[in-house]
């Protein structure tokens, strides 16, 4: 497994759809992070760690590139060298998504410093009570957490649907404008689908759910995703 | 795995919703020899080779190299190197950079992807994107995938296509090279001329089921009739007409004899008292082989029951 981890890195460093995805993440971030302290001022503790939830900025940029990955895969017909050498299809899956949540947490601890380096003197600067060493960890920890298994949720997702246009299109649509519409049916739902827990958890959790609470029901969508692409993945013929 | 472990299909079918792309196909390659697997575009060879390779699962049936499925191979990059796509490559990755993520898979040293990289003579546009590769180059780039693990058997997809008449020379002596290390190699082509000089065997199908298999030699021969040459030439044809044969003259004066064979033609015209100057046995050109049997095509066993002169198995190993 180590060797076809190692392989999958390879390929996540040898292109530049990583870098890309890589310099939307550090725009948004530091997007997220100015507009939020400089002009929402922030005044309490929970605004204040809202401000800092890097992971709530870059979530949707993380599925987005697991999923641009795997169907990249379908997209360049690249799928047939990597099974001739791990005919295993279980084992190849779960390193690729091994390897991209790898780089996911990787490029979230890189956004978690400039967060801190720019939003803590920042912060400083803003009234209200400071926030305590639990709140910085709470954050940087929602977000290396959220990083990774968006980056895991979007693997799984675009080995399902495998059309990269389709795929990027959907995951847009569902965590932006549909999922936040069934909250008209009920609004706690959204709390119990994807985008809620990921913004959720990004900071921390809140009074709604907390972040424990959060956390685990996006692992639970993240191992739904995993496991049915898993067993589509393995049934599959590699084209 | 032995050096050269041959590669087997019994039964082998694959159906699409109402389409069979391969029709019960029976085959065996011979460990250490080089197999042209030939058949027509839309033969079903890829779709073959792809469920031979473990890439797409059989209807009916199973393929074997070395008597193991190539999913249950331990090493398969070390076992078998095969090519389907041209390349595989992400268009955005660079040659070695391909080469290096498949090393690091099949846990094979760094130094590796050099290796193969001089040996398909690649090494000189090996940090270019594949998207800038010529088709040519990335025939060469799958090649070297291939060659990573030093692989005792390997299965080609139409390795000829998009090579310049100097790559196919290198092609055929690269070819001819893996087999002479005692190599098995399994070559698909739609194109005769490209693997005519460079296979020992060849196993042809059409419409996804097996219409011969067996020695490139007797694919061609006695096929072709009798080539016979005489000063009285309308004299000789006449005999023959009277013996119920029919010839045909050539451009340059020759008469060629079907359905006969030369010891036949020879005491015709020793009875007749007619000289000859040339009586030879004319072998058909595999190209003329091949089409009589892709446009007629016959399954093999339905050729084995009329008792055709080349319809058979190969010999064993």
């Amino acid at each position: 497994m180590g060797r076809l981890v190692a392989g999958e890195l390879i390929k996540v460093r040898t292109t530049r759809t990583a870098l890309g995805f890589a310099a939307a993440s550090l725009l948004l971030v530091l997007a997220a992070v100015l507009i939020t302290i400089l002009a929402g001022h922030p005044q309490t503790v929970a605004d204040k760690r809202d401000a800092l939830s890097f992971g709530a900025a870059i979530a949707l940029v993380l599925l987005l590139f697991g999923a641009v990955a795997a169907t990249g895969e379908f997209r360049h017909r690249t799928l047939a060298p990597a099974v001739l050498i791990a005919p295993d299809r279980l084992r190849l899956f779960i390193a690729r998504v091994a390897a991209y949540a790898v780089t996911a947490l990787a490029l979230a601890a890189v956004m978690a410093l400039v967060t801190l380096a720019v939003g803590v003197p920042l912060l400083a600067r803003e009234n209200g009570p400071d926030l305590a060493g639990s709140d910085y960890v709470r954050v940087v920890a929602g977000g290396l957490i959220v990083a990774t298994l968006a980056a895991a949720l979007g693997v799984a997702f675009g080995t399902l649907v495998r059309n990269q246009v389709f795929a990027v299109i959907a995951a847009l649509v569902w965590v932006t404008i549909l999922e936040p519409l069934t909250g008209l049916i009920d609004d706690r739902l959204p709390n119990y689908l994807i985008g809620s827990p990921l913004t959720r958890v990004a900071q921390g959790g809140d009074a709604d759910m907390s972040f424990a609470g959060a956390a685990l029901v996006l692992l639970g969508w993240v191992a739904v995703f995993v496991l049915a692409a898993a067993l589509v993945d393995r049934r599959r013929d590699v084209e | 795995m032995p050096a050269g472990a041959a590669i087997e299909a019994v039964g082998l079918t694959k159906r699409y919703a109402d389409v069979t792309a391969v029709d019960d196909l029976t085959f065996r390659v011979r460990g250490g020899s080089v197999t042209g697997f030939l058949g027509p575009n839309g033969a079903g060879k890829t779709t073959t080779l792809r469920m031979v390779l473990g890439l797409a699962r059989p209807s009916a049936g199973e393929a074997t190299i070395g008597g193991r499925r190539y999913v249950d191979l331990d090493e398969p990059a070390r076992t078998v190197g095969a090519n389907l796509e041209v390349a595989g490559a992400h268009p955005g990755r660079s040659g070695r950079n391909h080469l290096r993520a498949l090393a690091a898979m099949a846990g094979l040293p760094g130094s590796r992807v050099d290796e193969v990289l001089r040996l398909v003579e690649l090494d000189q546009a090996a940090d270019r994107r594949a998207g800038k590769y010529s088709l040519g180059m990335r025939q060469r780039l799958g090649l070297a995938a291939t060659l990573l693990g030093d692989p005792a058997v390997l299965v080609l997809d139409e390795p000829a296509n998009g090579l310049d008449p100097q790559g196919i020379r290198w092609l055929r002596d690269f070819l001819r090279g893996m087999a002479r290390d005692g190599r098995t190699v399994l070559v698909s082509s739609h194109v005769l001329s490209e693997v005519a000089q460079t296979v020992d065997d060849v196993v042809v199908i059409h419409r996804g089921r097996l219409v011969q298999q067996g020695p490139v030699e007797a694919l061609t021969a006695g096929g072709g009739g009798v080539l016979v040459r005489s000063p009285r030439s309308d004299e000789l044809r006449s005999v023959l007409y009277r013996e119920g044969l029919t010839a045909t003259e050539t451009p340059d004066g020759a008469l060629v004899v079907e359905g006969v064979d030369a010891a036949r033609v020879g005491d015709i015209a020793f009875a007749a008292g007619v000289p000859l100057h040339e009586l030879s046995p004319r072998s058909a050109s595999l190209e003329e082989a091949f089409l009589a049997l892709t446009s007629d095509a016959q399954p093999a066993a339905a050729a084995a029951e009329k008792g055709e002169p080349w319809a058979g198995s190969l010999p064993e190993s």
